[in-house]
C-alpha cells in the first residue's frame, strides 16, 4: 500500500513521466539509485570502493535496480547533482562524502520522496540516513602486525588530515602494536591531502629515510605501498586491495566494503521499509575486510586472525580503558569503553605517541 | 647512506618534473607565448606515457609517447593562438581543463595496472664517489635528462644564433618581423618543445616517480612549473634554483614533521609557495619593480601581407 503511494507521489513528481502510472507496470519498473562520488571512479581508493559497492548492488538486485553515477563532483555542484539525479527518477541518492554531508542535510527536505545516504555524518533526518565503517578496527591488527614484523620498532604513518577519523586511527595502529611490544614509536607526516601520489610518496621516502620499516597510509593512492616495495620495507594498502601494487611489501588492506549495505538499503526502498538510521559497521558485520595477509609467516597470520577474530566477537574492543590522553590526562578507566560519540570526536593522541597535535 | 644523502636524493627527484616542464614552458615565453596549459599537457604525457608504456611493454617507448602527446596537445594551442590569433590565457586554461578531462578517458582502461618502477642508472666510478658522487650518479635516467636540458636551454638562447632570433620574437615580434624572420614558424617550434617538456615531466610521474596512472596524478605540478618562470625571472639556471628549492622545502617539510618538529603541518605545506612569493617580491624589488618578462610575452602576432 505504502509502496503505491510513494511510487504515485514520484510518478507524479517526476518531470519525463516515464512510468505509467498503471498499476501493473510499477511491479516491474526498477528502482532507481544515484551515487554522487567526491573522486575519479580511478582512484583506487575511496571512491573506486564506493563504486564497487554500487556494481555489488547492481548484480545482487539484477532487473529490480538501476543506478546512475556521476563522479568528481566538488562540494559546491553536488546540490545541483542532487536535483537532477531526483529529476532522473532516482528514488534514493547515496552522497559518499563527508564533505557532502551538510549541502546533503540543506537538500533532503526539498525533496521529501528521496532517501538520502550520506557517507559519514553527524545527524539523519526524516529521509536522511548516515553510514560509514569501523575503519580502526583493521588500523588495530594493522598496529599488531606491524609490530611483528617491524625492526627498527617504528612505524611511519602518511596522515591526510587533522580529523578525529585520522586521529583515533593513528591511536588504534600504536594501541595495537603495543600489545607486541611496549617500545613501538610512530613518526607521523600530515600530506594534508587524501590523494596527491607525488606527495605521498614523498612522504614515504622521508618516513623511511628516518628509520621507519612499516608504513602505514592514510591517505588513497597506491603510491606509499609502492615506495615500501621499492626501498624493502613494509606496508598497508587503503581502502582496495593494494597486494598488485607492492607484491614483497603488501601485509594486508583495509578494504571498504559498501556493497552489502548498498543491497540492503536499495531493497528496503522497494519494500517501503526504509528508515532513517545511523549504520557504523565493523569487522563483524563485514562493511570493513582485511585484504589477506601476505609478506607474513604463518604464526604471524595465525596472531593476526586470532585478533580479527577477537575484534569480530567483540571480545576486544579498540577502545577499551584505560585510556590516557598525552598530556597524562586519564579519559577513562580501565574497566571502561569509549562510547560511538567519543571514538568520532577523538582529537587526543594517547599518552606513549610522542607526536604534537597539529593545532 | 646518510640522512642527508638521502634527502638530496630525494630532493632531486621531487625537483626533477618541475624543472623539465619549467624549462619548456621558459622557452615558450622567451618565444613570447604564454601557455598556461602545462598542466594539461603534463598529465596527457602521464597518462599517454603510461598507456604506451603498458601496451609496448617498453618504458622507453613509453616516454616518447608521452614526448609525442604533450607536443600534440600543444600543437592543438598552436592552431589555436598562432593560427587563428586567439586568446593566449583563455586558450592556455582551456587546455589544462581540455588535458585533464581527456587523460582521463586515455587512461581509464589503465587504472590499476602497474609497472616496475624505472631502474636507476648507475654511471660506474662516478656513481662511487662519496657523498657527490651517491646524490648525483645514483638517479635514474629522467634526472640526467633534466640536467642535460638545462645546460642545453641555456646554450641555446644564449650561445646560438637562432636563440637570438627566438628571443627577439618574444621581444618584439615586429621587428623580428621585418628582419625577415618567421615569427609564428619560431613560435610553433618554442610550443611545441614546451608541450613536448611537459609531457617528459608527466612521464617522469607515471613511470618513474609513482609508477602508475591514476587521474589528476599531476596534482597542479604544471602550475607550479608556470610560477617557476615567473620566479626564474626567464633565466634557465634560476628556474633550476626555482625548482629544487620548491623541491627542496616540500621534501624538508616532510622531513620535519617525521622528526616531530612542533611547527603546524598546513604552515609547513604552505611553505614552498610562501618562499616563492618572497623571492618574487624581493626580485621585484631590486628591479624596482621592472618586470624581466619578454616585451611581447602573450601578444599574439598577425602578420600584414
Amino acid at each position: 500500500m505504502s509502496v503505491t503511494r510513494r511510487r504515485a507521489l514520484l510518478g507524479l513528481g517526476a518531470t519525463a513521466g516515464a512510468a505509467a502510472l498503471g498499476g501493473t507496470a510499477h511491479a516491474q519498473t526498477p528502482l532507481q539509485a544515484g551515487f554522487i562520488y567526491v573522486g575519479p571512479v580511478g582512484d583506487f581508493g575511496w571512491s573506486t570502493m564506493h563504486d564497487v559497492g554500487r556494481r555489488r548492488a547492481e548484480e545482487v538486485l539484477g532487473a529490480q535496480l538501476r543506478t546512475v553515477h556521476v563522479e568528481s563532483v566538488a562540494v559546491p555542484d553536488m546540490e545541483r547533482v542532487v536535483q537532477q539525479l531526483a529529476r532522473q527518477g532516482c528514488r534514493i541518492i547515496f552522497t559518499t562524502s563527508f564533505s557532502y554531508f551538510q549541502p546533503t542535510v540543506r537538500v533532503a527536505p526539498t525533496l521529501p520522496n528521496v532517501f538520502f545516504e550520506s557517507a559519514t555524518g553527524t545527524t539523519t533526518a526524516a529521509n536522511l540516513a548516515i553510514y560509514n565503517a569501523r575503519f580502526y578496527e583493521g588500523r588495530y591488527v594493522q598496529g599488531v602486525i606491524a609490530a611483528m614484523k617491524s625492526r627498527s620498532k617504528q612505524i611511519g604513518y602518511i596522515a591526510s588530515f587533522p580529523v578525529p577519523e585520522v586521529v583515533h586511527a593513528i591511536n588504534t595502529v600504536m594501541r595495537g602494536a603495543w600489545t607486541i611490544d611496549p617500545a613501538m614509536r610512530v613518526r607521523v607526516v600530515w600530506v594534508n591531502a587524501w590523494f596527491n601520489p607525488g606527495r605521498e610518496a614523498d612522504a614515504a621516502r622521508a618516513l623511511i629515510d628516518q628509520g621507519c620499516d612499516v608504513i602505514c597510509q592514510h591517505t588513497d593512492s597506491p603510491a606509499p605501498i609502492q615506495l615500501a616495495n621499492e626501498r624493502g620495507v613494509f606496508g598497508f594498502g587503503q581502502a582496495s586491495d593494494m597486494t598488485r601494487f607492492a607484491p614483497r611489501a603488501h601485509l594486508t588492506s583495509n578494504v571498504n566494503n559498501w556493497g552489502d549495505y548498498y543491497v540492503e538499503r536499495c531493497r528496503a526502498v522497494i519494500a517501503g521499509t526504509w528508515r532513517p538510521g545511523d549504520t557504523w559497521g565493523g569487522l563483524a558485520s563485514g562493511m570493513i575486510r582485511l585484504a589477506p595477509f601476505t609478506n607474513m609467516t604463518p604464526e604471524e597470520v595465525g596472531r593476526a586472525e586470532r585478533v580479527v577474530e577477537e575484534i569480530r566477537s567483540g571480545r576486544l574492543h579498540p577502545f577499551a580503558g584505560p585510556i590516557v590522553r598525552q598530556d597524562g590526562q586519564t579519559v577513562i578507566p580501565a574497566g571502561q569503553t569509549l562510547d560511538d560519540n567519543a571514538i568520532r570526536a577523538q582529537n587526543y593522541f594517547y599518552q606513549g605517541i610522542d607526536v604534537q597535535m597539529p593545532s | 647512506m646518510t640522512l642527508l644523502e638521502a634527502i638530496i636524493l630525494t630532493v632531486i627527484t621531487a625537483s626533477t618534473p618541475l624543472l623539465i616542464a619549467a624549462l619548456g614552458e621558459l622557452v615558450v615565453e622567451k618565444a613570447g607565448v604564454l601557455n598556461l596549459g602545462v598542466e594539461g599537457m603534463m598529465i596527457m604525457g602521464a597518462a599517454c606515457g603510461f598507456a604506451v608504456a603498458i601496451l609496448t611493454g617498453n618504458t622507453w617507448l613509453g616516454v616518447i609517447g608521452a614526448i609525442l602527446a604533450g607536443a600534440v596537445l600543444a600543437s592543438v594551442f598552436a592552431l589555436l593562438t598562432l593560427g587563428l590569433a586567439a586568446n593566449q590565457v583563455a586558450s592556455g586554461l582551456a587546455l589544462s581543463i581540455f588535458g585533464l578531462g581527456l587523460s582521463g578517458v586515455i587512461g581509464a582502461s589503465f587504472v590499476g595496472l602497474q609497472r616496475e618502477v624505472m631502474p636507476k642508472l648507475f654511471i660506474p666510478g662516478l656513481s662511487d664517489i662519496p657523498f657527490l658522487g651517491r646524490i648525483l650518479f645514483n638517479q635514474d635516467p629522467f634526472v640526467y635528462a633534466s640536467l642535460a636540458l638545462l645546460a642545453g636551454v641555456w646554450w641555446f638562447l644564449f650561445r646560438t644564433r637562432a636563440g637570438l632570433v627566438l628571443r627577439a620574437c618574444g621581444e618584439n615580434h615586429t621587428s623580428a618581423h621585418a628582419l625577415g624572420y618567421p615569427v609564428l614558424r619560431i613560435r610553433l617550434l618554442a610550443v611545441l618543445f614546451g608541450g613536448a617538456c611537459a609531457g617528459l615531466a608527466g612521464a617522469y610521474l607515471s613511470l618513474a616517480y609513482t609508477p602508475f596512472w591514476s587521474p589528476g596524478m599531476t596534482a597542479g605540478r604544471g602550475w607550479i612549473a608556470l610560477a617557476i618562470v615567473v620566479f626564474a625571472s626567464w633565466l634557465p639556471w634560476r628556474a633550476a634554483l626555482g625548482a629544487y628549492l620548491f623541491g627542496g622545502v616540500t621534501i624538508l617539510q616532510l622531513h620535519a614533521q617525521g622528526a616531530g618538529l612542533a611547527v603546524p603541518s598546513q604552515f609547513l605545506a604552505a611553505l614552498p609557495y610562501l618562499v616563492t612569493i618572497v623571492v618574487l617580491v624581493l626580485i621585484m624589488r631590486a628591479r624596482s619593480g621592472a618586470s624581466a618578462a619578454p616585451a611581447h610575452l602573450g601578444t599574439p602576432f598577425v602578420p600584414d601581407r
